[in-house]
């Protein structure tokens, strides 16, 4: 009898496991539950659509319908998993029309992701609070734009609040952005950083408040106003961008353990505290390769990684995941700002003792009429000397500077040797000294 | 030939909702993947192929292509003997994503039944309708 894998969630995750699966076993009768319309597609592309570089939110569809029938994959979408059954081995389902399923698994993976947070606010039940986190949310932000919104609020200075914030500048609102941290990008960036980012985004147009609550959302029916800090903030459109939460009701209903972070706990397969069921995605936690603790970034690389990992144990194979520098970069009008690793707020948490230096440089020879800035800062532990981290700011090519750090820290290379790396100048392309062996140099001054 | 959402679809061929194309050459039939599958699947790096003298069987797996991150069976649109196995593209499978309707052809088939099986494809007409439909 084929073996028969059963998926909950079809995006990144799971598309990835599904795939890993496959390749593994060709045989094996694999299923994918999504409960949205549109399976495959990229949540990370959707600030893009609304900003209009992307014409179209179908354009968003990494895998289309042909991937899923050339694959042999059985995609329900519109169908909801409302149970499972790990004695069983089933899931229950029920889709658009009501008709409930129980499927029977051999190999379970959990994909469910996360849904948009929302604090305890007073008149949070208002209507008119959009988030973003579904092709549908991006659709009924840009209707809003189109029906002539000429202001935004944005509540939560994180990746996906900055990066619609930006959007809707481009669409020519006027936005505000709320953050209750002293800085935006708390959770990627140190405040030194966050704040030449905080720059360049009020330089654009961007009003931020950052250490304000949000306090109350006014209006009858519908929100035409917050407060934040005291102060009264009118706007015809309202964000709430104040982060995810891993989706793990299902799990948690069906006994399957959740870790420290509240997402679902796994070990190294991917696997969670019960037989034969992995988690992966939004949704799980997983080690920093650093601090080895568990933790729960919520990217689309990690999931992608982690969906490869399940599927492939799923299938009755062998892999495991390496864990998470929680790498991330983002584009806000033409800076690219990037993380790899520990910063040093994240360093002190963890109570690892770290230095850290930053420097400024350009991404071409000074001469050069193209050349950009770019800032590149490294969190080294102090004892080791070995990097645990790297910011990065910039007017291009910080991306791939960002995965060369990533690199350097899994290959546990020191500050040290970093200072000495050999690099590729050319004036139109670099300065002679790379600005992250500069920034590994001026790490080593400091360690003296 | 027109493009829908990115995906070529040219004329005098006739096509499988499993994604083959086939082309009448006289008494023969050449059979191939479409556009839209190289791309779905993206780059190709693997083409399991039968051999020549052997049998395909209308909606049957008769090979499978594999890509860095899918696989996928190969389903005949047609019938019959194989007379041919384009082995370059068992050298070089990126034919398969360079040229899907030229140099990326997998078979020549001698068809069983063609004047039976040929209705329950789609011609250049309803394929483009099919490709539209697919939403991407």
């Amino acid at each position: 009898m084929p073996r028969r894998i059963v998926i909950i969630g079809a995006n990144a995750a799971g598309v990835e496991a599904a795939s890993a699966a496959r390749k593994k076993d060709r045989t094996a009768e694999i299923t994918l539950i999504n409960q949205e319309k549109t399976a495959g597609y990229s949540r990370c592309g959707l600030p893009f659509v609304v900003g209009g570089q992307i014409p179209n939110f179908k354009d968003l569809i990494v895998y289309p319908q042909a991937y899923f029938q050339m694959l042999k994959l059985n995609l329900k979408t519109e169908t909801k998993a409302t149970a499972i059954n790990t004695k069983g081995k089933t899931v229950t389902t029920i889709d658009k029309t009501g008709v409930t399923e129980t499927l029977q698994y051999d190999s379970l993976i959990l994909a469910t992701g996360a849904d948009a947070f929302m604090p305890p606010i007073k008149g949070r039940e208002k209507q008119g609070i959009l988030s973003l986190r579904t092709i549908e949310d991006g659709e009924k932000i840009a209707q809003a734009v189109k029906d002539g919104a000429k202001s935004a609020v944005i509540m939560g200075a994180g990746l996906i609040g900055l990066e619609t914030a930006v959007a809707l500048i481009e669409k020519g609102l006027k936005v505000t952005v709320v953050e209750m941290l002293p800085q935006i990008l708390p959770q990627m960036l140190d405040a030194d950083t966050a704040k030449q980012v905080q720059e360049h985004l009020q330089g654009k147009g961007m009003n931020i408040l950052t250490g304000k609550a949000v306090e109350e959302f006014l209006g009858d029916e519908k929100v035409t106003a917050i407060t934040a800090g005291g102060e009264k903030i009118e706007a015809d459109l309202f964000l709430s961008a104040f982060g995810v939460r891993a989706n793990t009701k299902l799990a948690a209903d069906a006994g399957i353990p959740l870790g420290e972070t509240r997402a679902i706990k796994t070990n190294s397969r991917m696997e969670t505290d019960v037989k034969d069921v992995y988690a992966v995605g939004d949704c799980a936690e997983s080690p920093n390769i650093i601090t080895h603790r568990p933790t729960c970034a919520q990217l689309g690389t990690i999931a992608v990684r982690q969906g490869k990992v399940a599927g492939t144990n799923a299938a009755g194979d062998y892999a495991q995941f390496t864990g998470v520098l929680a790498s991330a970069v983002t584009l806000l009008f033409d800076m690219e700002a990037g993380v790899t690793g520990l910063t040093e707020t994240a360093a002190g948490r963890a109570r690892i003792e770290v230095v850290a230096g930053a420097i400024s440089s350009k991404t071409a020879a000074d001469y050069y009429p193209t050349a950009k800035p770019i800032r590149v800062k490294l969190v080294v532990e102090k004892e080791s000397q070995r990097i645990f981290g790297a910011q990065i700011i910039g007017g291009k090519e910080v991306t791939q500077r960002v995965n060369a750090m990533s690199f350097a820290i899994q290959k546990q290379m020191t500050v040290r040797e970093l200072a000495k790396a050999d690099t590729a100048y050319a004036p139109p392309l670099n300065e002679t000294w790379e600005p992250m062996v500069q920034a590994a140099e001026m790490v080593l001054m400091k360690l003296r | 030939m027109v493009e829908v959402d990115g995906n070529e679809v040219p004329e005098g061929l006739y096509y499988s909702k499993d994604f083959a194309w086939i082309k009448i050459e006289g008494t023969k039939v050449r059979m191939g993947i479409t556009d839209y599958a190289q791309k779905s699947l993206r780059e190709i790096v693997y083409a399991e192929l039968p051999d020549a003298g052997t049998g395909v069987k209308q909606n049957e797996p008769y090979g499978t292509v594999e890509s860095v991150k899918a696989v996928s069976d190969l389903v005949a649109a047609i019938g019959g003997n194989i007379e041919e196995v384009n082995q370059e593209v068992k050298s070089k499978p990126e034919l398969l994503n360079e040229d899907p309707y030229g140099k990326g052809w997998l078979l020549i088939v001698n068809p069983a039944n063609l004047q039976e099986e040929l209705p329950s494809l789609m011609d250049f007409a309803q394929a483009v309708e099919w490709h539209k439909s697919q939403g991407k």
